[in-house]
């Protein structure tokens, strides 16, 4: 009892000393220089789906903090209800995901450039976010036995498309997480009419089943464009070949279930054998007990 | 095989050699009487409270290991398997003496170790009961034991290794079992139930033995059986728990010589241990008409033999590799040569081999005190050649030892370690205590039958 | 398999081949990197929603790709233990990027709560023999396929899957340590004491994949991060590392990537003479080096984090 209220004491002192210092240590934290970072990326899928994804973080001593549950409103061109894109919450990465909701096609058909606002409570945190609509088209041609990627870039103006010269861009196969070049460059850009001609370099590269490749040309973080990527399919590759059926396997790293069949031969061999015995020894054993209750034996 | 004439012959065998020294046989009431088992005099008692004690002590260092983890011993994650292991290895070994005395010598039909081979059964039974326990304690998750036999993996060596032991324990006892129906009935009959405490733990074991001859003639026949197969049983567990090691790519480990430089190890000392243990039951329940300085010759050479067949072994398994110094086996030699693990190093190849041969070579030395004192020499030896087997190898991975805390580099075990592992050697020895206590650790029967050249047909026993 | 369900495995099937429909491109679209098409279908909600599409028409589209990750089903250990069918993982190490900066060490131990002091990635600083010049290592899991380790699990608690992967369970796992004495890379550490996990992950369901929350008494290491290919993302380490030393990808496909780079594999390894750890012994490595031959960095550079440590 005496403990406990001297324990509650030492607590009631922390307690007290922390309340002292806490407002210090918040403010000296502030101090610091921690840098609040907002990123917004359009984009626009096979010149269909679009979408905006907002990033938004701290940065103090060149680490990146991902601001979680931060809710966020953004706005097309003006802030007005009327104009709301979303109003949502950033998740545990610090990332939130927005589409575009249809009462806002007669303004989105308006104009063929549109800016981005976000607000953060009543605060305007980015609004020089623009994005002009674009279309990016990808097709394929063989000429000579030469194949070839053939990109095009064009921008809307005044309801008109017009080719975007200097655009840089990933031309290739999709893969796992990544676009493989087709040609022998990184990356491309496109020429005064908005043309990447990609000669096709990647031969034999494993398609699917059928030897299907999806070709996609991908402009990424373009000041004006955003993010666009199309996708066409071609039948340039040869078809994946899979190991033969994993799960067939008998091993000696498979599992349980697929143990090797010499060594369950050799095991389950000496397994019977040695407890036949010992199931033996003891059949011989209770045939000594059932002797043992017939009595003593006689005396000689 | 017609047992009444086996003994005949045994019999006459053994009285020969035993006439030389004592002229007269022994009766068997003052047999019986030397032989029955013995309440612990002082001595007793303190040796036993002793033990007790060291489990105890062990048994609380892991109750801390249960609550805290394994992080109580001084195992990271580079040295993962330490004294534990080397433990468990060592138990192992020992085990492999009932087999040894039991089953060879008897096969072989050299008689005169019928007094050793309770010694020897019951040093192997318990020896394998506390490997087993000694590997549940090295376990991270104990409770998930069952998963060993729910989730089993024929292509584990782990698995081999439960496989091989639990046999060998079945059939360890039963070998420690068969033998010791005659005496049952011995000590059934000795006192009055009144006065004999264990009375109703005997009439359980062995009430159904009346001496019949068709049952004589049955338990013989096990015993036969049980000899033949404790023999490759045993080479399992050793060469087994021999390729837990061997089955790694680790220097010092990987080596195909490994099963049999694991067996003739264990053969080693678990004569070293027999040995011991002959002197101590010979001191102290003052069996020197049993237990004579013809056994002490005899077990003696046997060391000496077993003593250079590891010698052999052990040159094999650091010479040649020594002679390549492959990149990665250097370090690892080079330690155990001349470096940090020197001295223990050559403790045991001197200690644990060679000072041992060198006293049970000459004739003075077989004499029963050297023979102890090699014997316990043998058996510290064999026990700090595990560790060496164990513990160098894990500090010498084929990656250097970077990133890691300076702890990880190196290994010493932490007390729980020490009373753990000192709690289950005393374990072992509290087991082979209780048993000599409740029964007798010379075969009375046996003794008798070879005591007794005239009538043995009279002794229904 | 019922009715809906099949409906479901069907539709995401077609798109996953077609690649071409709006849904196939919004559900491999996850931020910056796109389209990794997993066999998992996407738990789809069955509930559509209209939406703008660029040239101002409404389109429809279910709520599920709505998500900035799509839900994928959870996962029975049957399946964690099967692995993604069609796959098999590979990673590229390349030596000559690597400056010790450990931003894959730190990244590794931030998101899977590695003990303090234990490293599923080492940093390791080689030097192959006196005359030859040292160089940075960063060692993972090798994933072999050969495996060691799994060979001698007792329990089926350590597996490999068919996309390569050498996992752990940990709710099998019964803390024998036999695995840590055959790896002859040493990548393996063990929970030596309960470990120390934030409160959301240690109430977690426990995944194979993730190998989160860890549990003590049992053996932890690189999983490759599964989970993460899952959802479209490169393992940690790799997306943590600014000098693009890590390329992960899949075999099968013949192309790696560390994020801004993509590199045919067979190519790569043709042209920089890429080569597996201690390939003697016949474990069959998952992870590749290139040689530290034209080198982004001294050795020397690195140098500073390694005397932190010490």
């Amino acid at each position: 009892m005496k403990k406990a209220k001297k324990t509650l004491r030492y607590n009631l002192l922390l307690v007290l000393v922390i309340s002292i210092f806490l407002p210090t240590l918040v403010n000296a934290q502030a101090a610091s220089n921690e840098t609040a970072i907002l990123k917004l990326h359009y984009f626009n899928i096979n010149n269909n789906v679009q979408y905006l994804l907002l990033e938004s973080s701290t940065k103090k001593n060149k680490v990146f903090t991902p601001q979680k549950n931060i809710l966020y409103k953004v706005y097309l061109d003006t802030v007005s209800n009327s104009n709301l894109i979303s109003s949502i919450k950033t998740n545990d990465a610090g990332k939130a995901k927005m589409f575009f909701p249809p009462y806002l096609k007669s303004h989105w058909d308006k104009s063929s450039t549109h800016m981005f606002i976000v607000m953060k409570g009543d605060e305007e945190v980015l609004t020089d976010y623009y994005i002009t609509k674009a279309r990016l088209e990808i097709d394929t041609t063989t000429i000579d036995e030469i194949k070839n990627i053939t990109v095009k870039v064009s921008k809307e103006d005044n309801g008109k498309l017009f080719p975007v010269p200097d655009v840089e861009m990933k031309v290739g196969i999709q893969r796992l997480v990544g676009v493989l070049s087709g040609g022998d460059e990184e990356t491309y850009t496109s020429d005064s009419s908005g043309v990447v001609t990609v000669p096709f370099t990647k031969i034999n590269m494993p398609g699917d089943s059928l030897g299907n490749l999806i070709l996609v040309a991908k402009i990424e973080d373009n000041e004006t464009l955003g993010n666009i990527t199309v996708e066409k399919k071609a039948k340039w590759g040869v078809p994946m070949v899979l190991s033969e059926d994993f799960f067939s396997k008998r091993e000696l790293w498979s599992t349980r279930f697929r143990s090797p069949y010499w060594l369950l031969f050799m095991a389950y061999a000496i397994i019977i054998g040695v407890y036949s015995t010992l199931i033996y020894l003891i059949v011989q054993l209770v045939k000594t007990i059932k002797i043992g209750k017939q009595g003593p034996p006689p005396l000689v | 095989m017609n047992l009444v004439w086996k003994i005949k012959q045994r019999s006459c065998n053994k009285i020969k050699k035993y006439k030389v020294e004592n002229n007269n046989p022994i009766s068997r009431d003052r047999i019986i009487n030397d032989l029955v088992p013995k309440q612990f005099g002082k001595r007793g008692m303190i040796w036993t409270s002793i033990l007790i004690l060291i489990c105890l002590i062990g048994a609380y260092a892991y109750y801390r290991q249960l609550t805290k983890g394994l992080v109580v011993t001084n195992m990271r994650d580079y040295v993962s398997w330490g004294i534990y292991i080397s433990n468990f290895v060592f138990f192992v070994a020992i085990s492999l003496v009932g087999s040894l005395i039991t089953a060879i010598l008897r096969l072989a039909d050299v008689h005169w170790s019928t007094p050793l081979t309770r010694i020897a059964e019951i040093i192997a039974v318990s020896a394998i009961v506390f490997a087993s326990l000694i590997i549940i304690v090295d376990m991270g998750r104990p409770e998930r034991f069952m998963n060993l036999f729910l989730h089993g993996r024929l292509q584990s060596p782990i698995i081999w290794d439960v496989t091989v032991i639990t046999t060998y324990f079945f059939i360890s006892l039963f070998l420690l079992y068969l033998p010791l129906l005659p005496d049952l009935k011995i000590l059934i009959a000795h006192r009055k139930p009144s006065v004999n405490k264990f009375h109703k733990l005997y009439v359980f074991l062995g009430s159904f033995w009346k001496g019949h001859k068709e049952q004589f003639r049955l338990n013989d026949k096990s015993i036969n059986i049980l000899c033949v197969m404790i023999i490759p049983v045993a080479f399992c567990i050793h060469t087994v728990t021999s390729w837990l090691f061997a089955t790694t790519y680790r220097p010092g480990w990987d080596s195909t010589n490994f099963g049999a430089y694991f067996i003739s190890g264990a053969f080693l000392v678990g004569a070293g241990a027999v040995v011991v243990a002959m002197y101590v039951f010979r001191r102290y329940y003052k069996l020197e008409k049993y237990i004579t300085e013809f056994h002490f010759e005899k077990m003696g050479k046997i060391v000496v033999m077993l003593g250079l067949l590891y010698l052999y072994f052990n040159i094999n398994e650091y010479l040649i590799p020594a002679f390549k110094m492959k990149k990665a086996e250097e370090e690892h030699l080079r330690e155990l040569f001349s470096g940090s693990y020197s001295i223990m190093f050559w403790f045991a190849i001197f200690v644990g081999m060679l000072i041992p041969i060198f006293i049970l070579i000459t004739k003075k030395g077989r004499k029963p005190l050297p023979m102890f004192i090699a014997g316990i020499m043998v058996v510290v030896g064999a026990w700090f050649k595990r560790y060496l087997i164990v513990t160098p190898t894990l500090l010498h991975p084929f990656l250097p030892m970077q990133n890691v805390p300076e702890s990880y580099k190196h290994y010493f075990p932490s007390w729980e370690e020490w009373a753990i592992a000192m709690g289950s050697l005393a374990g072992a020895l509290l087991v082979i205590t209780f048993f000599v206590r409740i029964l007798p650790i010379i075969p009375i029967y046996e003794t008798i039958i070879e005591q007794n050249e005239e009538s043995q047909k009279d002794i229904a026993v | 398999m019922s009715e809906s369900n099949k409906d479901h495995h069907n539709s995401r099937r077609n798109f996953l081949i077609g690649g071409i429909s709006s849904a196939a491109a919004l559900a491999g679209c996850l931020d910056n990197n796109h389209s990794f098409k997993t066999d998992e279908p996407v738990q789809l909600t069955g509930e559509k929603v209209k939406l703008l599409s660029v040239d101002g028409d409404i389109i429809e589209i279910d709520r599920a790709f709505l998500k900035p990750v799509p839900d994928l089903p959870s996962l029975t250990n049957d399946e964690e233990r099967k692995g993604i069918a069609g796959k098999k993982f590979v990673m590229v190490i390349d030596l000559a990027r690597c400056k010790n900066l450990r931003k894959c060490q730190s990244a590794c131990n931030h998101m899977h709560q590695i003990h303090p002091g234990q490293n599923w990635i080492k940093v390791l600083g080689m030097e192959d023999s006196i005359h030859s010049a040292p160089y940075w290592q960063p060692t993972t899991c090798m994933h072999c396929d050969e495996p060691p380790c799994v060979k001698v699990c007792p329990v089926d608690a350590t597996f490999k899957r068919q996309d390569g992967i050498v996992l752990i369970d940990s709710d099998r796992c019964i803390g024998c340590r036999f695995c840590m004495a055959a790896c002859p890379y040493s990548t393996r550490v063990f929970n030596w004491e309960e470990p120390q996990l934030e409160e959301k992950v240690a109430e977690q369901h426990y995944s194979c994949e993730t190998s989160m929350p860890q549990k003590k008494g049992t053996v932890g290491k690189c999983d490759f991060c599964p989970d993460m290919s899952r959802k479209g993302e490169l393992p940690h380490c790799v997306q943590a590392c600014p000098n693009g030393v890590f390329m992960f990808g899949d075999l099968n496909e013949d192309s790696v990537t560390n994020g801004s780079e993509t590199f045919r594999f067979s190519d790569l390894i043709k042209e920089k003479a890429g080569y597996r750890l201690m390939e003697d012994l016949g474990t069959k490595p998952s992870v590749y080096y290139l040689p530290p031959v034209n080198r982004n960095f001294p050795y020397e550079s690195g140098l500073e984090n390694q005397t932190k440590e010490l």
